[in-house]
């Protein structure tokens, strides 16, 4: 009989926030895990009471990483309360940050957060440590500094666009402030030039993207990676050997079910928004995906649930987003066994709990659901189906999938503008509900908004970490990243790295999903701040 | 070689982002070029777990020579003054904050929250946030009035939501290169090279601010932000229009107002119902003028700018 080691991990490090986990492990491999969020800054409550567009300044600073997602979702929540009416380059022009967001966020999280654990001393022993330690160093190997300083020129489209990134607000109910005119668009083109010949193909797929959009399934992945030294030595293709070299495709499976809010509206279906008619507009379709009943069925807002049994806020029940009243528990100890976590656990009504980020996305891609207009994309979906489910490895391969999709629709947008027709259309203020939505880089983000009076009355976030990292719900199932730590090998306990490469796998950020869970009414929090 | 800790409180991460941005130098840069050894970091640190808590350890009993301490995010006392609400390495990272500051050669705080509390010390201020030496205007925070770091400076605070990374690199290299004595610190104790002129310096609307002809709504191509969309930049101190972001633009450039993000009172009016993109007015003047300006002086300028006001002023100007 072997005995059970605990293992307090504080912090976890590289997730974007304070992520710490407990891990207990048997036998050398995770037989158990928690995951605590331990922030809480309480944006919800600064919210209340406050001017209805209050949001558009406060959300995108819930998170430096993803402003723009924040700012969509907060620009369309106001939209759908005020029944407004979008221009079609105000919608592109939405879009167009958030891409841009998404591409900054592709090559510096694979460099500066994912890709240095292949340089830990855990894998020394493996046949390509030698070239990852000479690329993927901190701040000195050769791809992480070419990667790193190269992500910062696709938010400077957004800097077009929004005068800076991160935080900036341009975007309004009724469309964007900006007005952007011929040398707008043209820098912008050639910037998107410039980090395609210097960062997409020379170093990142060693071929045109034109080549690796012809890939279309597993096999397809696989000759390609065969086909040429130049794709088997780029960045990828090492990527993609290293992981399967060190085992990155045999844990980190998680629940095997899946959400994505879709995105991207399409800029001549979504010019009067409402809550109801967002599905059907997105180019991106929304949906779940249950691996194991491999079927796909279209999102909902109705669906989403929060379940605090197991966080620090005293309530019953599971609530929808606009009926909850969150009180916070004010001492906030560690106990395993009943409160751990300001995270709440979000569940789907019906299908439970679901991964979010860009494997969901993915996959959702993969289904024959939602209009035949929307995109579609069949390899992620292949490879999990062949592959026998999530892991790591694909997890992280979907996220940078996404790469060609991006630029490609990022570049669509610079021909659509039509830079004489309008950019804003002022809206009349009112009280109402709304909801906007969008896909972070790292997964499914929203924002319930309820103005009365002329003001906030209640703010809600569910980020895609919310999703993600949220501890156990009622019934006691685990949370997503809980699930997925299960079966992880540690090697070195002093250093548990692979505990790491599960959580960067999912992208956490801690910093929004401390957000999404703050108290929700000043009095309750007064009650616990003068205890 | 300068040993540099950044650490992040109640923060968005923001202001590492906005770093990550900078170009000559670069963060690598920094790093290859000009002798920082980065002991670790929240998004880039290699190490996890009780690593990281040895490397602060060792900061704080001067094993490791803790030359600058970079903190992000506001210094987190709630609930009941114990910082429990964000703890880091199983202890309140306010304690870690107190005892890092006292052992470090010099204390960097980098954007709002870690300058004066920023958006989370906003009212009701639900995680009883303040920054390293201010809570908003107020001297003291988290580290009292009379702190000063080992160099014998007080914190160098680097405002704005977020920094600018070029504020930052330059900053970190000074102080890196020997050359922290050679900076002047303004009353909020910023450096005076970055934050004695205007927001509203070299901005492009300058002209129009000056013959009074307003943008009444967002997305038109001509006017200044100031009269209707309440833009701060005449009275922000801030070299966004010197120091262009992301090399491209500025919030005002962009058809965006100035926040005030420089400035310890953003966000401004506490966001009150009303408040947001609208310029505050009593009696259809704005209730704040640019820097120095009275009422009086501000409606004889006003009347004598819409009296001079050439025609063109009036037609779109940033066309296609």
């Amino acid at each position: 009989m072997s005995a059970i080691q605990t293992l307090d991990i504080s912090p976890v490090g590289r997730v974007e926030g304070d992520l710490d986990v407990r891990v207990d492990i048997e036998n050398g491999v995770v037989t158990n895990a928690w995951t605590n969020a331990e922030m809480f800054r309480g944006f919800e409550v600064i919210l209340k009471d406050k001017d209805p567009q209050a949001g558009l300044v406060v959300t995108p600073r819930a998170c430096g990483i993803c402003g723009a997602s924040h700012l969509t979702c907060a620009a369309w929540a106001l939209d759908t309360a005020w029944g407004t009416t979008v221009p079609r380059n105000a919608i592109l022009a939405r879009n167009l940050g958030q891409l841009v967001e998404s591409l900054q966020s592709l090559p510096r999280h694979h460099y500066g957060l994912f890709m240095i654990d292949f340089t830990n001393q855990n894998y020394a022993g493996s046949q390509y440590f030698e070239e990852a330690v000479k690329r993927y160093s901190p701040f000195t190997g050769t791809s992480y500094e070419a990667g790193v300083t190269i992500s910062g020129r696709p938010v400077e489209i957004y800097a077009l666009l929004g005068g800076q990134w991160p935080h900036s607000s341009y975007m309004v109910p009724g469309g964007v402030m900006c007005s952007p005119t011929l040398t707008d668009v043209t820098r912008a083109v050639s910037i998107l030039e410039h980090f395609r010949r210097n960062w997409i193909e020379p170093l990142w797929f060693g071929c045109s993207m034109e080549r690796y959009e012809e890939i279309q399934s597993y096999d397809d992945f696989i000759a390609w990676l065969d086909e040429r030294p130049e794709h088997a030595n780029s960045d990828l293709g090492l990527y993609w050997r290293m992981a399967m070299d060190i085992g990155l495709d045999k844990y980190g499976r998680g629940h095997a079910k899946f959400v994505t809010w879709g995105y991207l509206p399409h800029e001549d279906k979504y010019q009067n928004p409402t809550i109801d008619g967002r599905n059907a507009s997105v180019i991106m379709k929304s949906g779940v995906y249950d691996g194991a009943a491999d079927t796909h069925t279209l999102m909902d807002q109705a669906f989403t649930r929060e379940d605090v049994t197991h966080a620090w806020y005293d309530e019953v029940g599971g609530a929808h987003p606009f009926d909850r009243v969150t009180n916070p528990v004010g001492k906030n100890p560690i106990d395993p066994d009943g409160k751990y976590s300001w995270s709440t656990a979000v569940r789907h009504s019906e299908s439970g709990r679901l991964e979010a980020g860009p494997l969901a996305r993915q996959l959702v891609a993969g289904g024959s659901h939602g209009e035949a207009w929307q995109h579609t994309d069949p390899l992620i979906l292949d490879m999990y189906r062949k592959m026998g489910g999530p892991s790591i490895a694909l997890r992280h391969f979907a996220r940078m999938h996404e790469l060609c999709k991006l630029y490609r629709e990022a570049e669509r947008i610079l021909r659509e503008f039509k830079l004489n027709d309008e950019w804003y259309i002022k809206p009349t203020e009112k009280d109402g509900q709304g909801w906007g939505a969008t896909e972070a880089i790292r997964g499914a983000l929203c924002h319930w908004i309820d103005v009365q009076d002329g003001k906030i009355k209640n703010y809600q976030i569910i980020a895609p970490t919310t999703w993600n990292v949220g501890p156990r719900a009622t019934d006691g199932e685990r949370g997503p990243i809980e699930e997925a730590l299960i079966g992880t090998p540690i090697q070195n306990p002093a250093d548990p790295v692979e505990v790491g490469h599960v959580c960067r796998s999912y992208d956490s950020c801690l910093v929004c999903t401390v957000h999404a869970h703050d108290a929700k009414t000043g009095e309750e929090l007064a009650r616990f701040r003068t205890a | 070689m300068a040993n540099l800790l950044w650490l992040q409180g109640g923060a968005c991460s923001g202001n590492t982002m906005s770093f990550l941005n900078a170009e000559e130098p670069s963060a690598c840069d920094l790093v290859t070029d000009f002798g920082i050894n980065v002991l670790w970091q929240p998004s880039l640190g290699l190490e996890l777990g009780d690593n990281v808590k040895s490397i602060l350890e060792k900061c704080i009993s001067g094993e490791i020579q803790l030359d600058i301490f970079v903190f992000e995010g506001t210094v987190i006392n709630a609930p009941d003054g114990t910082g429990e609400w964000n703890r880091f390495c199983g202890e309140p990272m306010k304690n870690w904050v107190k005892k890092l500051c006292d052992a470090a050669q010099y204390v960097v705080a980098i954007g709002d929250c870690a300058t004066w509390g920023g958006i989370p010390a906003t009212a009701p201020n639900p995680s009883d946030s303040e920054g390293l030496q201010f809570l908003k205007r107020a001297k003291g925070g988290a580290l009292g009035e009379n702190f000063v770091s080992k160099s014998g400076l007080p914190v160098i605070n680097i405002p704005g939501c977020p920094a600018h990374p070029d504020w930052v690199t330059q900053i970190l290299v000074a102080v890196a290169s020997g050359r922290g004595g050679d900076l002047t610190l303004d009353e909020f104790q910023r450096p005076k090279t970055f934050f004695s002129s205007f927001t509203q310096t070299g901005c492009t609307r300058n002209m129009h601010f000056a013959y009074k002809v307003s943008t009444t709504a967002f997305g038109q191509r001509k006017g200044c932000l100031f009269y209707d969309l309440g833009c701060r930049g005449p009275m922000t101190h801030s070299p966004c229009n010197r120091i262009l972001w992301n090399r491209q633009s500025s919030k005002t450039r962009a058809g965006m107002p100035c926040l005030g993000c420089t400035e310890p009172e953003f966000p401004f009016f506490d966001l009150a119902p009303g408040t947001v993109f609208k310029t505050q007015t009593v009696m259809g003047v704005p209730k704040d003028l640019p820097t120095g300006v009275d009422k009086k002086g501000y409606m004889k300028l006003t009347a004598a700018a819409k009296n001079a006001s050439p025609a063109w002023a009036e037609e779109d100007i940033f066309v296609v």
